[in-house]
């Protein structure tokens, strides 16, 4: 692993060799004039097709007046209303994970790291209030920071905190709950704890890099993948990010919508308002449904009329930190090894803090 | 896109492009859609709609700025190993122009299939939001998402404002909510109102339940509200789920327990904004 490290170093300075020469070069000027005219032909293409888009959107409906069953209608409909009001913070997150990667200058978040291990873990945990990328847009995240050459745990604690501990989840879970019942308060604090317990206990670990995927690490040694100046890398990472969480999203939302229709209202009722069993349930609702931090606080809104606060806490825990699609983006960089210890940390400390809400409200 | 020789690269490219930008510039064209039409409000509440509308047009600039950019290496990538990571992508994954891609390991069969899965039921999703009319949530799922309640979202400024004798621009959640919450109905007895919902069932065929969802931020976290309303026999006249508008007074019920006695019934058409945020 120190082999990888020491490519990972020489690659970074290879990129800024390669990076800077670009710059200086001529060669690079001659193809400035077919690439201008390319540019402008792939984005009248592009205008061509949205508004291809619009058209349809306008005429379409038309020619289907009522085609779905009701409940695949009903389906549909919230799906697609989770779809609508989740996209914007999703593109709000993937901005700012736009200009952490490209704008922000080589060095300056590491400067401002203290040494000391645990501090430094602290710290990382936090840094997700001044990034406030959602959960999806993390990983790729995370994985920059190990790239910079953050240790495993430091990452990891930042990758279990900046979901939760981020100012877009604090905004809309206040909005959903206000600080009705301590559900916004244990969220955060309990997201935080986490993080920090995971961060220590990796940290323990003898090897830490062998917590990696091998093929994270190979990708590491060549990661020079970014090409061009500033705005073309930002566009690139435009189009690589939304591929990375458009289907997770859209799936998601279908899936929200689904289990709305398809999940008696009354099998739900019956488990919710047990203190124990509502919070296994709702930690199970959380890791199945799959949605982003973002916006998880309006769709447990939906259930805060029938399910112990505790649960609901558990839920906003669970969710951000280990759902089926946070999982499927981790494991492009840690074992199942690893992973499958920090669901197991997660979940029995989100079940003790949803106790202890339910024990204390 | 534009440098793209082989065919495979560039059906790789575009697929890359269709699940990441295509798909969401296809979400960000309906919401555009239903903001300029004014039917927002179907799918989460028109407060929130500038937040949406702006969005969209940032991601349909970005795609539109996009596609000046062909898709080089890093593109491929870099998407490979995410999705690898959610089990949804493209087929034949294979970095294109990098260095030594022999040593990054092949993807297992289980999951080429599950991105080809999740692909396509995403990109069936979204074009069915982008194809088919908009509608409103069935009266029989409201219906079923009542929980007897008043909705959670009854608030004590609205308690203090029904104190106050102003009542005139309640609707139905706040009806709802001063009836479940209140502590002297008697102060209610002998307010008018006019409020427009649909029939729910009541216990018997003596009153039924004037239905209507309440909305926070979107659909998904609606919830049911409901006023009874005393009008015997209303069974024979109207199917549950009809909308109708009911203009009446407040009294109190043997149990003393407010409720809505009317003054006239009809029978009206869906509005066209069926919720109340």
């Amino acid at each position: 692993m120190r082999v990888t490290r020491e490519r990972m170093r020489v690659t970074r300075e290879r990129m800024r060799v390669t990076r800077d020469s670009a710059h200086a070069v001529a060669p690079r000027t001659v193809r400035v004039h077919s690439r201008g005219r390319g540019a402008l032909i792939g984005a009248g293409i592009g205008v061509v097709v949205i508004l291809g888009l619009f058209a349809i959107d306008a005429w379409a409906p038309s020619l289907f007046a009522s085609p779905l069953p009701t409940r695949a209608q009903d389906g549909l409909t919230l799906g697609l209303s989770v779809l609508i009001e989740s996209l914007p913070f999703v593109v709000l997150g993937l901005l700012l994970s736009i200009v952490v990667q490209v704008w922000v200058p080589a060095g300056l978040i590491e400067r401002w790291m203290p040494r000391r291990a645990w501090a430094r873990r602290a710290v990382l945990s936090l840094l997700g209030m001044f990034l406030p990328v959602c959960e999806c847009g993390n990983v790729p995240l995370a994985r920059g920071l190990l790239i910079r050459g953050f240790s495993v745990p430091e990452t990891m604690t930042f990758l279990i905190a900046a979901p939760i501990v981020n100012p877009i989840v604090i905004l809309t879970t206040h909005q959903a709950f206000g600080f009705d019942g301590g559900i916004l308060v244990a969220r955060l604090v309990g997201g935080y704890l986490i993080a920090n317990l995971i961060g220590w206990l990796y940290s323990r670990h003898p090897d830490p890099d062998a917590l990696l995927t091998e093929r994270f690490r190979a990708e590491c040694a060549h990661d020079d993948h970014l090409h061009g100046g500033r705005v073309r890398q930002s566009l690139e990472l435009f189009v690589a990010e939304l591929r990375a969480v458009m289907p997770a999203l859209v799936l998601g939302s279908a899936l929200a919508g689904a289990i709305q229709v398809i999940v008696p209202r009354d099998a739900l009722l019956a488990i919710g308002a047990n203190p124990v069993w509502s919070i296994l349930a709702m930690m199970a609702l959380a890791m199945t449904v799959a949605l982003c931090s973002n916006v998880d606080a309006f769709f447990a809104l939906s259930f805060a009329s029938t399910f112990t606060p505790g649960s609901i806490v558990a839920f906003l825990i669970v969710g951000p930190l280990v759902d089926v699609k946070m999982l499927a983006l981790l494991r492009t960089t840690f074992t199942t090894r690893a992973l499958a210890g920090v669901v197991a940390i997660v979940l029995a400390a989100a079940f003790v803090i949803g106790v202890g809400v339910n024990l204390g409200g | 896109m534009l440098r793209e020789s082989s065919s495979p690269a560039r059906g790789r490219a575009l697929g890359t492009r269709w699940l990441g930008v295509g798909l969401a510039a296809c979400v960000a064209v309906v919401t555009l859609g239903l903001a300029v039409t004014g039917r927002i409000g179907l799918y989460i509440n028109p407060d929130a709609a500038w937040w949406a509308v702006s969005m969209s047009i940032v991601v349909l600039i970005g795609a539109i700025a996009s596609c000046a950019v062909p898709v080089t290496g890093h593109t491929h990538h870099h998407a490979e190993h995410d999705a690898h990571a959610e089990g949804v992508e493209e087929p034949v994954p294979e970095p294109v122009p990098e260095p030594e891609p022999d040593e990054l390991p092949r993807r297992s069969a289980p999951a080429v299939v599950a991105t080809v899965v999740g692909g396509t039921v995403a990109s069936a999703f979204v074009v069915c939001s982008l194809v088919l009319p908009p509608a409103s949530l069935s009266a029989e799922l409201a219906l079923s998402r009542s929980s007897g309640g008043a909705p959670q979202l009854a608030s004590s400024a609205t308690l203090a404002l029904a104190s106050s004798g102003d009542t005139s621009a309640f609707g139905i959640g706040d009806w709802a909510s001063v009836i479940a919450t209140t502590t002297d109905p008697s102060s209610f007895v002998g307010d008018t109102a006019t409020l427009t919902g649909f029939v729910g069932p009541g216990e018997g065929d003596d009153d039924f339940w004037l239905t209507r969802l309440v909305i926070v931020h979107c659909v998904i976290d609606a919830q049911a509200a409901s006023v009874p309303v005393a009008d015997a026999g209303w069974s024979d006249r109207f199917d549950v789920g009809q909308w109708v508008e009911v203009t009446g007074t407040f009294t109190q019920d043997s149990a003393g327990a407010l409720v809505l006695e009317p003054v006239s019934v009809a029978a009206v058409s869906e509005p066209g904004d069926p919720y109340e945020y």
